[in-house]
């Protein structure tokens, strides 16, 4: 029969990226390792490199297969060495990595995986074939040659590793508690060597599940196999025992051989779950909070003394989907695994490009945050980065006579204060100088020569998230800060996050980005202007005021409303997003918010008050209108508009 | 010579009919105990080849004892008499060290079968 195999694309995507991040990973921490703790890294290396080839051979994807076994040959020659590891190996490592998640990547969808490189497959063979003369002069007494161009079972196992046996039982139809029985020979198979895999496997035994009173375990033992045998022979009530080589599998603790086998030992029961399918549950628990909305809303037309049993279901409905809302979110948390897995390569990759040392130690890869965020995190993150060690970082010799070490350090880290995720970058390089931002900023006509001198220092360093100002050519190699932090700062914005700078001259630069663990659901301001209503965000809200206008004090033009111990200037809502000309006398209320380079005062009618609201991103030709961030629905059915107030004043 | 059997159960009931299953088989039953306290202290003293162990008991449970047995001596060869729905606890006394069971409502050749096995002298 035919087996489906389109039916564990999705794992073997997953499983496949997973083993490949890992193996990346292990490719950076090999270059920083202290000789001693390489083998263990490139046993590590040589599992993921193989399971990758086992499962894309499973699949036929022979690309992908090839590719992993070319890779897995030169991991192999790596074994039994000591020193250090070439960074050239390290190099076509990497790029074997990086072939095979494209590969794997575009298998994803449902298509072919791509023919591989050739100028890789061959640049691989080169190299595991150069490393095996290596292998040969090692001081290890058995240093096996790893096999360059044989088919892929063709990996010996290295010497003094156990064989492994495949052992099979049958459960005489007698036994009233067939699964007992198999839990006692998987027990007593612990006993004698190492359980691979099981099949059932523990979990499944102790429910009670063995299937045709059958269990199939792979052992990795020095015993013989009779000795295995004998062994079981001691226990009652099986009707067969088998025991025999397993098929010829490299030592490394690989995988076992049926893929889906359950493991011996499963302490953390997990399901994988599409990652779509994570997205529409939070659009369904977002439309089940407006439906709860709307029910409240139409409540009120109720008289008041028939209404409670309505606003009490209404209430105990609005509990329920609350709590269902806080396991979808608990649900869509991950770990921040960018930092653990890309940024370190990332950094390494930069470094060697730029000719700089850098050692990049990331804390905090732990923390859990919402997925979409996760994602949208990466690229503020490693435009960061690559500031830092592009721009910040000094070059050797620079960084020797200014009295630091050669290399250069970057610190990542994460951590959470409440319900924000703190990010920092920060690197130990020649800082920025506010003094050039200043010149800089006034050279592109960003801000008058006075408004820059009245900056403070930690002011002026802001100037770099202005557009054109970070740009300058002349400022990435004076200020040490280069391309695109307006960039940046957008990005962290458009998260509802915020970004701070801190930096000293000679000393280093530290970017702090404040983001919200999860997203979807904020409260908004809801205002009024004219017979239009309009979300702001409350997260950037700093207070509002009831004033008449024309009492304000004004500068240029622009009335200014005293906040805060300060001035700020007051927009009129309205004409900033195109409304025929509003009253302009007499009482009206002012929301304070944040806008680009401070705050800013927004001239509504009506403040309607706080709403919780899931907000749904905009899409064309809306999302082309600047000012604009997300759309939600009120209760009433009604759409708001939530304003992006940094690009509306700007605009 | 006759392997010793030491016989663990509350029930002097079970640990007649168990003894006789003993007896008719050939094993020497050396001596008997009602609780696991009982249990740990005969097993220290007689040094069976065999013990049979009850699960539920009163002051020490048969898992418990087990435990304990084979802490003394890792080669102890205790087989649990468990009933039908019992398995997580079997599982337990498995884990605990127990070497085999055998399930009650039990014929006297699944006792000796068992006990043979489990001593290689089957």
């Amino acid at each position: 029969m035919e087996l489906d195999l389109s039916k564990y694309l999705g794992l073997f995507v997953s499983e496949s990226r997973e083993h490949l991040d890992a193996l990346s990973r292990n490719l950076v921490d090999l270059e920083k390792s202290d000789p001693p703790g390489v083998p263990a890294i490139v046993d590590d290396m040589f599992r993921h490199a193989h399971s990758v080839k086992g499962m894309a051979g499973t699949m036929q994807f022979d690309g992908i297969a090839l590719v992993a076994h070319r890779a897995e040959d030169v991991i192999g020659a790596l074994r039994g060495r000591s020193g250090p590891v070439e960074a050239d190996v390290v190099d076509v490592l990497l790029a074997a990595t990086d072939a095979l998640q494209a590969m794997v990547q575009s298998t994803a969808g449902g298509g072919p995986p791509g023919a591989p490189d050739e100028a890789l497959v061959a640049r691989l063979a080169r190299v595991a074939s150069a490393l095996k003369p290596a292998a040969g002069a090692a001081p290890h007494p058995a240093p096996e040659a790893p096999p360059a161009a044989e088919p892929a079972a063709a990996v010996p196992p290295p010497p003094a590793a156990p064989a492994r046996l495949a052992v099979e039982v049958e459960v005489a139809a007698a036994c009233p508690v067939p699964s007992v029985r198999g839990y006692l020979v998987l027990k007593r198979l612990e006993a004698l060597g190492k359980v691979v895999s099981a099949a059932p496997g523990q979990e499944d035994l102790r429910a009670g599940r063995i299937p045709d009173r059958r269990l199939t375990a792979t052992v990795e033992t020095a015993l013989e196999p009779d000795a295995i045998e004998r062994a079981l022979a001691q226990i009652a009530d099986l009707s067969q025992v088998a025991v025999r080589p397993a098929e010829a599998r490299p030592a490394a603790p690989a995988p076992p051989a049926p893929p889906r086998a359950e493991p011996a030992a499963d302490p953390n029961r997990t399901v994988r779950v599409r990652a779509e399918l994570l997205d529409d549950f939070l659009d369904v628990v977002g439309e089940l909070l407006l439906a709860t909305a709307r029910l409240r809303a139409v409540g009120r037309a109720i008289p008041e003394a028939q209404r409670r049993p309505h606003d009490e279901g209404v209430d105990r409905l609005h509990g329920i989907v609350k709590d269902l809302h806080g396991k979808v979110m608990a649900a869509r948390m991950t770990p921040l695994t960018l930092l653990s897995d890309r940024l370190p390569r990332a950094a390494r990759d930069l470094a060697r490009r730029s000719g700089k040392q850098v050692d990049v130690a990331v804390s905090g890869a732990e923390i859990e945050i919402d997925r979409s965020l996760v994602e949208d995190i990466a690229d503020p993150v490693l435009h960061v980065l690559r500031n830092a060690v592009d721009h910040g970082l000094e070059n050797p010799a620079e960084r020797i006579s200014s009295g630091k070490s050669a290399t250069g350090h970057v610190e990542v880290s994460a951590r959470r204060e409440r319900d924000r995720l703190v990010l920092e970058i920060a690197d130990d390089g020649r800082g920025m100088d506010p003094e050039r931002l200043r010149q800089a900023a006034v050279e592109r006509g960003a801000i008058s020569r006075e408004a820059a001198a009245a900056l403070s220092d930690a002011e002026a360093l802001e100037l770099s998230c202005l557009p054109g100002v970070s740009t300058a050519r002349v400022l990435t190699d004076v200020s040490g800060r280069g391309v695109g932090m307006d960039a940046v700062k957008k990005a962290v914005e458009a998260l509802g996050g915020s970004l701070a700078i801190d930096s000293r001259r000679g000393r280093g630069t530290r970017i702090s980005m404040r983001l919200p663990l999860t997203v979807a659901v904020q409260p908004l301001l809801l205002v009024r202007v004219g017979s239009e209503i309009l979300g702001l965000p409350v997260a950037k809200v700093h207070g509002a005021a009831e004033v008449e206008v024309e009492r304000l004090e004004r500068s240029g033009g622009a009335p200014l409303l005293g906040f805060a111990g300060g001035h700020v200037p007051v927009h009129d809502l309205g004409r900033l997003i195109g409304l025929p000309p509003a009253r302009t006398s007499g009482r009206r209320s002012i929301v304070v918010t944040e806008a680009e380079g401070g705050r800013v005062g927004l001239a509504v009618d009506q403040l309607l008050g706080q709403e919780e609201a899931v907000l749904k991103p905009l899409h064309r030709p809306l999302s082309l209108v600047p000012g604009l961030s997300a759309v939600t629905v009120l209760g009433s059915g009604r759409p708001v508009f939530v304003l992006d107030v940094p690009r509306l004043v700007a605009a | 010579m006759a392997k010793k059997v030491l016989i663990v159960d509350d029930a002097i009931f079970m640990r007649n009919m168990i003894k006789d299953i003993f007896a008719s088989g050939g094993f020497d039953v050396v001596g008997e105990a009602a609780n696991g306290l009982e249990a740990v202290e005969k097993f220290k003293e007689l040094r069976p080849d065999v013990t049979t162990m009850d699960i539920v008991m009163p002051f020490k449970s048969g898992i418990e004892a087990t435990r304990e047995i084979v802490k003394v001596d890792p080669r102890a060869v205790v087989v649990m008499c468990s009933a039908l729905g019992q398995e997580s606890l079997v599982m337990e006394a498995i884990e605990a060290g127990a070497s085999d069971f055998i399930v009650k409502p039990f014929k006297s050749e699944d006792v000796l079968s068992v006990v043979r096995k489990v001593l290689g002298s089957a």
